[in-house]
């Protein structure tokens, strides 16, 4: 008897621990949609019971995304943006409250950063013409010229009448690097307000990360291999109910003589920023913060936008420099873990 | 045996289980996990000719000294649980069960319920009991080491009934 | 032989039958599945890395407190501890890993490399 329940009582401890490996997975209602806007493939993902909820919930952020695409583009033929553009050094312009709100944002996170974002770079990004088919190097006088004319501070906003003017005549506001993070911050509004608890929104690398994952764990997010083919990955982050935004020198970029030539310019040189960066990711609460900041930051530099960064509260970040370190701020370390063995893993700064 | 001798021997005891410890880890193992458990003829020593207390207290001292020696807190309490449980295990077998088993016997049961017993606070420490794909080897070298303590514990006390004996004797008088 | 040594006997043998089936189970369920390693300090998931995708050996050190260190070296299809200043060395010892279900552990500085079957899943890539 004794050797029967010794026997059975050893089999249970061995066979407990490897039963424990079995994970269950738990499914639920997904509503998935990918729409071209903004420049970019925006994809939801919406986890919910109510598909007919959902779907709504998708078709008004569709339709909100393309409102402040409408208001904010420089890209088609008329736009309130553009219309101030023509009316620099010449008029104030009434605008509609989204848009001079995501100008006003633009313009703070352009004097937090001192220049390192600046609204008004629109002349000397449309001279690169990075990303279009008419991409290529200025002349040193081209860019002399031009970057006279970028400065924030020429950008005068009268809160009451909700009006926008640009000091001198040429000058230009370019929000290509704030105005998907504001439509992101805009989704998840709407998908909230629609009872929507569990959703995945990626605006073009921008991701929009509702509530957690439906087993209540963390999302998984992946930073892009800034060196390797979209898709793969460095690291992975966890978090619950953030936004998260890389800026890359891979995402636009043209390669002239062995150089590449990437889409985010430095305001002070009019070049492509080299402060050494080749990718910054930054977590937060509103995806348009992230959305300024990881532009903001790779211009800077490590340093630098690691200074701005901790100034800043329940903001994080991951920043990969060209000698493949990765830093990671005190506050994210917990939620990341790498996956990239190319890449060295920055314990601190000093 | 009066007090003082005892105390003595006692302490005698643990400082060769503590040695035997210490040189043990210094042999390099085969696998991991593996070690022999030789400080257990000790243990097993002084459950024979002391009595079960006396075995308790030298596996308790043998394991807070020689994590201090190396180690540190994970490694006291991965030492401590799988000695203490092979203790308790060669305890239980030789009050109850003396008659029917040989001491090679309780000394393969301790051995084995030392891995087992480490095996746990191992995968209760790292929240993984994955390595219990070590149980196997570890079963193994349990009974191979436990054999070899038993026929040492045997030779030892062969050697010491003597001492004992004079020991009575001097009593007596 | 006493009666007591042939219980032992008989209750050792099947312990270690049933325990190299499960082990046996164990590694069969496992093969054939993907190369996923992780490096786990104070249970948090340091490194997760597919070791079919490494192209060049690469070594890690995992920093610990009181200046404890483990170096972990990847190669393509394996993984193992190579160095350490833990007393006792078993991680180092425990030798390269390359099957799912493998694992090596530091216990003194609760530093564990494991092999899973199962790939990560993320949900999305910021880029």
């Amino acid at each position: 008897m004794k050797k029967v329940t010794n026997f059975v009582f050893l089999l249970i401890m061995i066979m407990i621990p490897l039963m424990a490996c079995n994970n269950q997975s738990n499914k639920a209602n997904v509503i998935q949609e990918e729409v071209f806007a903004l420049g970019t493939i925006i994809e939801f993902k919406i986890y919910d019971d109510d598909s007919k909820k959902a779907k709504e919930a998708i078709d008004k952020s569709i339709q909100r995304i393309r409102e402040i695409e409408d208001k904010m583009t420089i890209n088609k033929d008329k736009s309130e943006l553009i219309e101030i553009n023509n009316n620099a050094g010449i008029n104030f312009i009434y605008v509609s409250p989204d848009t001079f709100f995501v100008i006003k944002k633009a313009s703070e996170y352009s004097k937090l950063s001192q220049g390192a974002f600046d609204l008004t770079i629109e002349p000397i990004v449309k001279l690169w013409g990075i990303g279009t088919d008419n991409a290529r190097i200025p002349k040193q006088e081209e860019i002399d010229v031009l970057l006279d004319l970028i400065n924030y501070e020429d950008l005068i906003l009268d809160e009451e009448s909700q009006s926008v003017m640009l000091r001198k005549k040429g000058q230009a506001i370019d929000l290509g690097a704030i105005a998907k993070g504001y439509a992101g911050d805009e989704v998840k509004r709407i998908l909230t307000e629609h009872g929507i608890q569990t959703a995945f929104v990626n605006l073009g690398g921008n991701v929009v990360a509702i509530g957690t994952k439906v087993d209540g764990s963390p999302w998984k997010i992946g930073i892009q291999n800034p060196l390797d083919e979209r898709g793969s990955h460095v690291a992975v982050i966890e978090v619950k109910d953030k936004a998260v935004v890389t800026s890359g020198n891979y995402e636009r970029y043209f390669i002239k003589d062995g150089k590449r030539y990437h889409h985010i310019i430095d305001p002070k040189t009019g070049y492509p920023a080299e402060a050494g960066i080749i990718s910054s990711t930054i977590v937060t609460d509103q995806s348009i913060d992230a959305d300024a900041l990881s532009t903001a930051v790779y211009v800077m530099g490590l340093e630098k936008g690691l200074k701005l960064i901790e100034r800043m509260e329940n903001v994080e970040a991951v920043i990969i420099t060209e000698d493949n370190q990765i830093y990671v701020t005190a506050g994210l370390r917990e939620d990341f873990k790498l996956s990239n063995p190319q890449f060295q893993l920055l314990e601190n700064l000093n | 045996m009066n007090k003082t001798k005892k105390m003595f021997f006692l302490s005698l005891l643990v400082g060769m289980a503590v040695v035997i410890h210490i040189i043990e880890g210094q042999i390099p193992v085969l696998f991991p996990g593996v070690k022999l458990g030789l400080a257990n003829i000790i243990s097993l020593f002084a459950l024979l000719v002391l009595g079960w207390k006396e075995a308790l207290v030298i596996v308790v001292l043998r394991t807070i000294i020689s994590s201090i020696y190396g180690g540190g807190f994970s490694v006291f309490l991965f030492s401590i649980v799988g000695g203490l449980l092979s203790n308790i295990v060669m305890i239980i077998l030789y009050k109850f069960f003396k008659d029917g088993i040989s001491i090679s016997s309780i000394s393969v049961c301790g051995a084995i319920f030392h891995n087992i017993g480490q095996l746990f606070v191992a995968a209760v420490y790292i929240q993984d009991f994955k390595i219990y794909i070590y149980l196997p080897v570890l079963l193994i070298s349990g009974v191979i080491t436990g054999f070899f303590v038993g026929v040492s514990v045997k030779f030892l006390c062969y050697h010491f009934k003597d001492m004992f004996a004079k020991e009575r004797r001097r009593d007596d008088l | 032989m006493k009666k007591g040594d042939k219980i032992v006997l008989m209750t050792v043998l099947a312990l270690l039958v049933v325990s190299f089936l499960s082990v046996i189970i164990y590694r069969i369920s496992y093969k054939g599945k993907a190369l996923n390693a992780k490096i786990i300090q104070n249970q948090k998931v340091l490194v997760e890395v597919d070791l079919e995708k490494i192209d060049e050996p690469k070594e890690w050190m995992v920093k610990g407190e009181e200046g404890h260190y483990n170096i972990i070296r990847v190669e393509k299809g394996r993984i193992r501890f190579i160095e350490a200043n833990c007393p006792d060395l078993v991680c180092v010892h425990t030798g390269w890993l390359s099957q799912p279900g493998d694992i090596a552990v530091c216990m003194p500085h609760n530093v564990l490399v494991k092999i899973e079957g199962e790939k990560e899943e993320l949900d999305e890539i910021s880029y």
